[in-house]
């Protein structure tokens, strides 16, 4: 029941942070090749978005994998940017994907707020009886069944493994609204503390310049 | 339309043909190394299988790299069929090149880079990645093609496991490959993600009672539980080789020009060999060494010796295995001569494995394993004589008359070959000693043959030529019948 494995992972990257607008981004590169980017809101202190990106085997630059926070919404939807990478006119051609879920299938996104963890599950038409949300302190993860059988997904919980918590099926509630399903899972103390000693871990990295600020800086002259 | 007759064609290719090897099932050994008389398609020869097994045995291990081995031995001996023994033994995980040596002289490549080429295509790399992959019973598959037959295809499919189902949209190149596949709803497929490689694993068990007829070989599997999409830690086995052409390929818009085969840069095996030094150090990757097989290895030229005696030094050599059916004679390339046309300084880091003739007995249980695989019944006189033939001419000769002799004996509507059908088919076809008496005898008929001796009476041999040439037909007729 302690997040101070954490800290220390945290501790022996290599950080590197700028501002730009209201955000905070983080960068951190672990000695076991790993990277780790992270936005905090400069207002709350909270983490909007964090993506991992793992080493690769063989050949290949490796992508960013989101765990938490939105991929930009793109209009000109094709496989190449499905996956957060930049939606360059070039390749609006389509047909270059190997096999992606259509556009119709459920989409799951993570938002942390201050008091709960949030997951939204998108283009969920069902009446909320159907799904059954249960925590799984075995798999150290969340369950979500349907009766109808048509959904069904593990989500882990990194945060709460992080500070060695199993989750808790008290701390769960959901709800659902505009074909949406949300599930909210009330943060405990632990994960509370845990996030704010990373803040103040990442007090000590220094923090470069924004450029736009400069910009702006520069044009107001 | 084209593309469904296309994808018929494929098809028939798949059914397996019965090639000169395609009974040999392993080396018919024993768990002590012992060779079995007839055993796994494998008769006699019993102290070359023996060695051949004490071969696997190293290979096996893994250890050992760069050592070399000849078979030697007279033509048809079964050189080639214990090299084929043995890539059976070692199973599909380890790989086993096998080329002949006339394959390296190409216009497009140098003789070395072809060498070094097979010698990576031996050694095996297993990988351990994690990548994503999509398990699912086929609920609904719709593959739509635009009216003018060419351009983008759109297809879409439904996959579910006992818990969900999702609708997937599929790429051009996926849909090629549900089309080969002949994935219809039912099936039980994988596709992973990254590679967009279609797996068919069977037909679920729920849609067993679709069709009263299922062929054979149709395999029932449970729909998948849990998740569509599973990160599965897959074992890819990929070769050297394979990895030097995807990191060297050109890339963008030079690629639709250079082939897989071009010459690879020193440089990037250089790298690659560090890489996978390096992932296994680290525990990534596991080193399983092959086995290269060259056959008539006298066809190789003192370069190629050359270059084997420096690349059989590099650890990252595989066990080279070589037949020859040579004895002392010119090495090619230059006016020297030495045992099986091997230079003396490479033979030296050979270990040689001689075959010996085989013994009537012997002959007489290949003939009997190869009138099996080729579905021939045939009467116990009938093989004594082919025996007889086999002893007498070659091997190769009889084996080629039990195909015909069965077709001869199915034109008079007998399942069984008998003695009549194989004597017809040894009056029909010659043997090699025959043609070349006859040859002898009538030597002045054929063409061109005048150019030597009588240079004057060239037109009148070109008239009466072909005259003669229809006697000596009727005469070989007569000569057999005896």
């Amino acid at each position: 029941m302690s997040y101070q494995n954490w800290l220390d992972y945290l501790q022996s990257a290599e950080k590197n942070s700028m501002l730009s607008g209201k955000l905070r981004k983080v960068h951190y590169k672990f000695p076991d090749g790993r990277q780790m980017a992270e936005e905090y809101n400069m207002d709350t202190g909270i983490v909007q978005r964090r993506a991992w990106r793992k080493s690769k085997q063989l050949m290949g630059e490796p992508e960013w994998e989101l765990e938490l926070g939105e991929e930009p919404r793109q209009i000109n939807w094709n496989g190449n940017n499905s996956r957060g990478g930049g939606g360059d006119a070039d390749n609006v051609s389509g047909g270059e994907f190997t096999v992606r879920e259509s556009n119709s299938a459920p989409l799951l996104t993570k938002r942390v707020t201050k008091k709960n963890i949030e997951w939204r599950i998108r283009n969920l038409p069902y009446p909320l009886n159907v799904y059954n949300v249960s925590a799984e302190p075995d798999l150290h993860a969340i369950v979500v069944r349907t009766s109808n059988k048509k959904y069904y997904k593990v989500i882990p919980v990194p945060d709460l493994d992080r500070c060695g918590m199993p989750p808790i099926q008290a701390n769960i509630s959901t709800h659902h609204q505009f074909n949406t399903l949300i599930i909210t899972y009330q943060k405990p103390d632990i994960l509370c503390e845990m996030e704010a000693q990373v803040l103040l871990l990442l007090k000590n990295v220094e923090t470069e310049t924004d450029m736009d600020d400069l910009l702006k800086g520069l044009l107001a002259k | 339309m084209g593309e469904t007759e296309k994808i018929e064609v494929r098809d028939i290719t798949r059914i397996e043909r019965i090639g000169a090897h395609s009974h040999i099932r392993g080396l018919g050994l024993d768990d002590v190394l012992e060779a079995r008389a007839v055993s796994q398609g494998m008769v006699g020869q019993k102290d070359a299988r023996r060695a051949a097994g004490v071969v696997v045995q190293m290979v096996r291990e893994g250890k050992i790299a760069g050592r070399c081995i000849l078979l030697a031995g007279e033509p048809s001996t079964g050189k080639t069929a214990i090299a084929v023994g043995m890539a059976q033994a070692l199973g599909t995980e380890t790989p086993f090149t096998s080329m002949s040596g006339s394959e390296i002289y190409s216009l497009e490549m140098s003789k070395t880079e072809a060498l070094s080429q097979a010698l990576r295509k031996s050694i095996g790399v297993r990988i351990k990645e994690e990548t994503e992959i999509i398990e699912g019973e086929v609920v609904e598959i719709q593959i739509e093609r635009p009216a003018t037959g060419t351009g983008q295809k759109v297809g879409k499919v439904t996959l579910k496991t006992t818990e969900m189902e999702t609708n997937y949209d599929l790429g051009n190149k996926i849909i090629e490959c549900f089309m080969k596949e002949k994935i219809q709803a039912g099936d039980v497929i994988t596709i992973d993600k990254a590679s967009g490689k279609v797996n068919k694993l069977g037909r679920s068990f729920t849609r067993a009672r679709d069709y009263d007829a299922t062929g054979a070989q149709t395999r029932f599997v449970q729909c998948p539980e849990g998740e569509l999409q599973k990160r599965k830690e897959v074992v890819h086995t990929v070769t050297l080789h394979e990895i030097d052409v995807i990191n060297s390929r050109t890339h963008g818009f030079l690629a639709l020009f250079s082939g897989d085969t071009g010459e690879i840069k020193q440089e990037v095996r250089d790298q690659i060999n560090n890489k996978v030094l390096e992932w296994r150090e680290e525990g990534k990757a596991e080193i399983n060494p092959g086995v290269l097989f060259i056959d008539e290895v006298h066809m190789l030229d003192i370069e190629c010796f050359s270059f084997l005696n420096r690349a059989l030094e590099s650890d990252m050599a595989p066990v080279v295995v070589m037949a020859t059916n040579r004895g002392i004679t010119r090495i090619r390339g230059t006016n020297y001569r030495s045992p099986h046309g091997i230079p003396i300084d490479l033979l030296d880091r050979m270990i040689i494995i001689r075959t010996v003739p085989y013994s009537e007995k012997e002959v007489k249980e290949i003939l009997k394993i190869r009138c099996e695989e080729e579905d021939c019944i045939m009467h116990p006189d009938a093989l004594t004589i082919l025996t007889r033939i086999a002893t007498d001419t070659s091997l190769r000769y009889a084996i080629q008359l039990i195909t015909t002799a069965n077709l001869v004996c199915r034109r008079r509507k007998a399942t069984e070959v008998n003695t009549e059908d194989v004597k017809k088919v040894y009056s029909l076809f010659l043997d090699e000693n025959r043609s070349s008496k006859i040859l002898k005898e009538y030597q002045d008929d054929y063409m061109f043959s005048e150019i030597n001796e009588h240079e004057e009476d060239v037109a009148a041999a070109g008239g009466g030529g072909a005259k003669r040439r229809i006697d000596t037909g009727d005469g070989d007729a007569q000569a057999m019948e005896h």
